[in-house]
């Protein structure tokens, strides 16, 4: 399927990983309730421990080489592992970075001791090696366990291996501090796979060496040793465990994108409990189960806000009466939902938020909707929570026992052309959005694509904000930017053509004539004062003309290019070059690159030099990046240097506007209609004037014709009163306002209707004065 | 985003260890924490009493707004979400940080009070006496700690 709309992309920031604070702040949110008491305890024994964890981290961070090193030196010889540990950059000029106090001098000796055996001579290497094995109380090795060779191994491997050991002991640090293991289990879990299996065993005998060398460190301190030995088992266990599957989501369409959820996306993001309600447990267990079936259904917890419960229904369920499938069903046939999910809503947005509440997503397709639609128009909102709790789907996801939960992001892998809707969905204040929004973004997938500039949003009424979103309280853009991809380009007009023969008009090509110039010179030497002469091809006219393109319009008086302009009279430079001189001129470089935003400048350049807007992503791609890299004269250079310039233009000719967009010829035709037409469409009026009558304009303007018909009314009264009789006349309050106006329209009629009779211009005044 | 999710999150992206200031910082935390714990534990256990004074208050300055009309559920709902709002305050405490207040209580709440017709300001004023007579309940220095949590939550939903 092609996608021709995009539901818009909100900022999401998913947990990466949890602390002790985190996690439990996540379960009481799960649970809908205070911190329990327990739970404070636990927090505050977290902070408690909070100085004995720092400096764990730091004293594990500042001998992390040691420590690395005791690792490495045991599953490799003959040669120096420590060699391939490429050290991070160096960081010390950063701003808020302070680099680690340096650790004293008991640890400089260890050093040195672990630097004699990197001699490279294996007989070395081996009485160490062997004194290291008897002498400390390391764990032993597995049997038939042989340390691997430096050289045999590789340099690309070696670095890899020691870039990962150090990995691994940056990541115990964080997990202590964190005091959670979840960012272990996130980002160690199925490593197994991405670090070749023949080294697993290798890989564990040195984590497991790292962690006597840490624990080193720390004999005296038990507490110490139980916190470092617990994060090192857990990261043992976590890498031992097979690589986990990708989660699949099960779908209903049958083109669905990419739905495969990472394992690791799943441990680190925020765990939802799911709620099963089956007989045999205990009261508080069933009781937080049904106050879970009604934060999904209702939204909300309903015993406290309407102090409203289904006593008969619970009870049912509680006894084992009734499965909590059927539990779900009756609450969606209840009157409350009725009143709360489908009185207020239009027929999508009832479908919408059913899907959401019993099947735990948003709807996925158009198709889906249309079956869905059709079920609740025939049979109403009970045939709809019929089927959808009927449904395979249900039954995959929740079966019996069950109580259906958001399968959000990190439960589930989300439908990416759903995406801005489906997120909107589970948000808490979702109840307050009146429109459908899965339906309304269906709908704008039928469209074709809309007329605007490859980026930005379509409030651009004047072409003037490429690129730029100004939102603006009057103006309601659209909240869906265009899915414009980088192969989509604009369709552009060609202006200036010859009736449509699809050839420049010849009298938009001003050429710089070298060879008539140098004539012209030397006629106007004869006749003096003659060379101002403006005709078409003059040089004053043709280096007129490049201003006036170059900049937009002629330059001021101090503002010109003296110069170049004798360098191209004189025939030294060509147009191209000193078109080339003018936009590299200060000036240019203040009007149109100094003051705007990138993209702003980009279009506005092209345009002047090449004569033609953007055409797409592609070709702004490109531009960005030679203006991030080289700048503004690498711009200029790239745009007159272009093939397509010397195509066109060549070397003599002077650029001219050859294509504008659809809406910038809108803009400039006389057609008003189609002009308001393309306004409208850009900015959706919200003032009621504009709502009833099109735009301001035409308000006015039926305002105008309004009062000219009541004037002339008026005036046929006036004329035939006087003309009638001589009575008095019992005019209208209102009239006296606008009586010098009548007075002249009168006696304009007056004239012309009876220039013979020369009294009823006096009678008239008369008249009117009495009045 | 505590400061602890906050540092390893730059220190990881920078693939170092965690720096000495960063160290620094978190032992800051480390040790106000206790304060904080202790506030929230307050809150806990007043959240009835609180609830109640608070929309005596908010009464009394405000007599005409829906909670006070004689609807059941609309006064039910005021009193519901004023205890949910003293929560995310001791979600936030615990933590030491303001996400939660800003993720669950603050983005979208004033378009659903909207929706809802229920005026802001009131809402607002709800909120200050709620502030005011939690703040009774600690001591002053407790107060000067926990008030910005407060005043983070009222100007997030000033209209």
């Amino acid at each position: 399927m092609n996608a021709h709309a995009s539901g818009g992309s909100p900022v999401t920031w998913p947990q990466l990983y949890h602390t002790t604070p985190t996690a439990i702040l996540a379960r009481a949110e799960q649970h809908d309730r205070w911190f329990k008491h327990s739970e404070l305890n636990a927090l505050s024994n977290f902070f408690r421990s909070g100085a004995k964890r720092i400096e764990i981290a730091l004293t594990l961070a500042q001998a992390a080489k040691a420590i690395v090193s005791a690792g490495a030196e045991r599953i490799f010889f003959g040669g120096s592992p420590m060699a391939f540990l490429e050290s991070p950059p160096n960081r010390d000029q950063l701003p808020g970075y302070t680099a680690l106090p340096q650790q004293r001098s008991t640890l400089l000796q260890e050093r040195l001791n672990l630097q004699l055996p990197k001699s490279g001579n294996p007989v070395g290497w081996l009485t160490g090696f062997v004194r290291a094995q008897l002498l400390e109380n390391r764990d032993p090795l597995p049997s038939g366990f042989r340390p691997i060779h430096v050289a045999r191994y590789g340099a690309v491997r070696m670095k890899r291996s020691m870039r990962d050991l150090d990995w691994f002991l940056r990541y115990i640090t964080y997990a202590i501090l964190a005091d959670h293991p979840s960012i272990l289990s996130a980002n160690v879990r199925g490593l197994r796979g991405v670090i070749p299996e023949d080294v697993t065993e290798a890989t564990v005998v040195a984590i497991k060496d790292m962690r006597w060398k840490a624990l080193s460190y720390f004999k005296q301190d038990a507490e110490a040793t139980a916190i470092i030995q617990a994060y090192f088992d857990a990261l043992v266990t976590e890498y031992l465990v097979e690589k986990p599957p990708i989660r699949l989501r099960q779908g209903v369409s049958n083109d669905q994108q990419g739905l495969q959820l990472p394992e690791s996306y799943a441990l680190s993001a925020t765990p939802r409990p799911k709620f099963v309600l089956k007989p045999g447990l205990s009261v508080a267990e069933q009781q937080e189960a049904i106050q879970a079936a009604y934060r999904q259904v209702f939204e909300r917890n309903i015993t406290r806000a309407y102090g409203w419960q289904l006593h008969e229904l619970e009870s049912k369920v509680r006894s084992g009466e009734i499965s909590t499938k059927e539990f779900i069903r009756q609450l969606g046939k209840s009157r409350l939902y009725r009143k709360e999910f489908y009185e207020p809503f239009v027929i999508s947005r009832v479908i919408e938020l059913a899907v959401c509440h019993f099947l735990g997503r948003g709807l996925s397709s158009i198709e889906e909707f249309r079956d869905y639609f059709d079920l609740i128009s025939k049979g109403g909102l009970s045939a709809l929570i019929d089927a959808l709790v009927d449904s395979q789907e249900y039954s995959d996801y929740f079966g019996e026992e069950t109580v259906p939960y958001l399968r959000g992001l990190g439960q589930e892998a989300q439908e990416c052309r759903n995406w801005g809707p489906q997120l909107d969905l589970f948000r808490f204040n979702t109840i307050t959005r009146r429109v459908p929004q899965f339906i309304t973004l269906f709908g704008d997938y039928q469209q074709p694509l809309p007329n605007q500039h490859s980026y930005g949003l379509t409030n651009d009424p004047l072409e003037i904000q490429f690129g730029a979103i100004f939102p603006h309280s009057d103006q309601q853009h659209t909240e869906r930017p265009a899915p414009l991809s980088k192969d989509h380009q604009r369709i552009l007009i060609q202006v200036g053509t010859e009736n449509g023969s699809g050839n420049v008009a010849p009298q938009r090509i001003i050429k710089f004539d070298r060879l008539a110039l140098k004539n012209g010179f030397n006629g106007s030497r004869s006749h003096q004062g003659a060379s101002l002469s403006l005709s078409k091809h003059s040089s004053t006219a043709v280096i007129q003309a490049a201003y006036r393109q170059v900049f937009g319009r002629d330059v001021f008086a101090g503002q010109q290019l003296i110069t170049a302009e004798m360098k191209l009279k004189s025939g030294e430079i060509t147009m191209r070059e000193f078109v080339r001189l003018l936009a590299k001129s200060r000036e240019f470089r203040r009007l149109y690159w100094d003051s705007l935003y990138i993209t702003k400048a980009i279009e506005y350049i092209h345009r002047r030099l090449l004569g033609r807007p953007t055409h797409g992503r592609q070709e702004m791609g490109h531009y960005y990046d030679l203006c991030a890299r080289k700048g503004f004269y690498a711009l200029i250079d790239e745009l007159m240097d272009s093939d397509e310039y010397l195509d066109v233009f060549g070397e003599d000719t002077v650029p001219y506007e050859r294509y504008i967009t659809p809406r910038g010829y809108a803009l400039r035709s006389r057609n008003s209609l189609s002009n308001q037409q393309l306004s409208q469409q850009a900015t959706t009026p919200m003032n009621p004037e504009n709502l009833l009558f099109g735009n301001g304009n035409a308000w006015a303007s039926m305002m105008q014709v309004a009062r000219n018909g009541q004037f002339q009314s008026l005036s046929d009264k006036a004329t035939s009163q006087a003309m009638g009789s001589q009575s008095s006349l019992a005019m209208n309050r209102s009239v006296d306002a606008q009586l010098p106006d009548m007075k002249t329209q009168l006696q304009r009629t007056v004239e012309n209707s009876q220039p013979l009779n020369a009294e009823t211009p006096e009678r008239l005044e008369q008249v009117v004065t009495e009045s | 985003m505590s400061v602890i999710t906050r540092s390893i999150a730059t220190a990881d992206r920078e693939a170092r260890y965690l720096s000495a200031g960063e160290l620094d910082a978190i032992r800051d935390y480390f040790e106000s924490a206790p304060k904080r714990l202790r506030i929230a534990a307050t809150l806990t256990a007043n959240e009835q009493l609180i609830v109640e004074r608070g929309s005596q208050r908010f009464w009394e300055r405000c007599p005409i707004t829906p909670s006070n009309s004689g609807n059941p559920t609309y006064r039910a709902s005021c009193l519901r979400d004023q205890s949910w709002y003293i929560r995310l305050i001791t979600y936030a405490l615990a933590v030491g940080d303001i996400d939660p207040i800003e993720k669950t209580g603050i983005k979208g709440a004033r378009e659903m009070y909207l929706s809802l017709g229920i005026p802001l300001r009131n809402l607002v004023e709800c909120m200050r006496c709620l502030k005011e007579v939690a703040l009774d309940l600690l001591s002053p220095d407790e107060a000067i700690a926990v008030a910005p949590y407060f005043d983070y939550l009222i100007q997030g939903l000033m209209p």
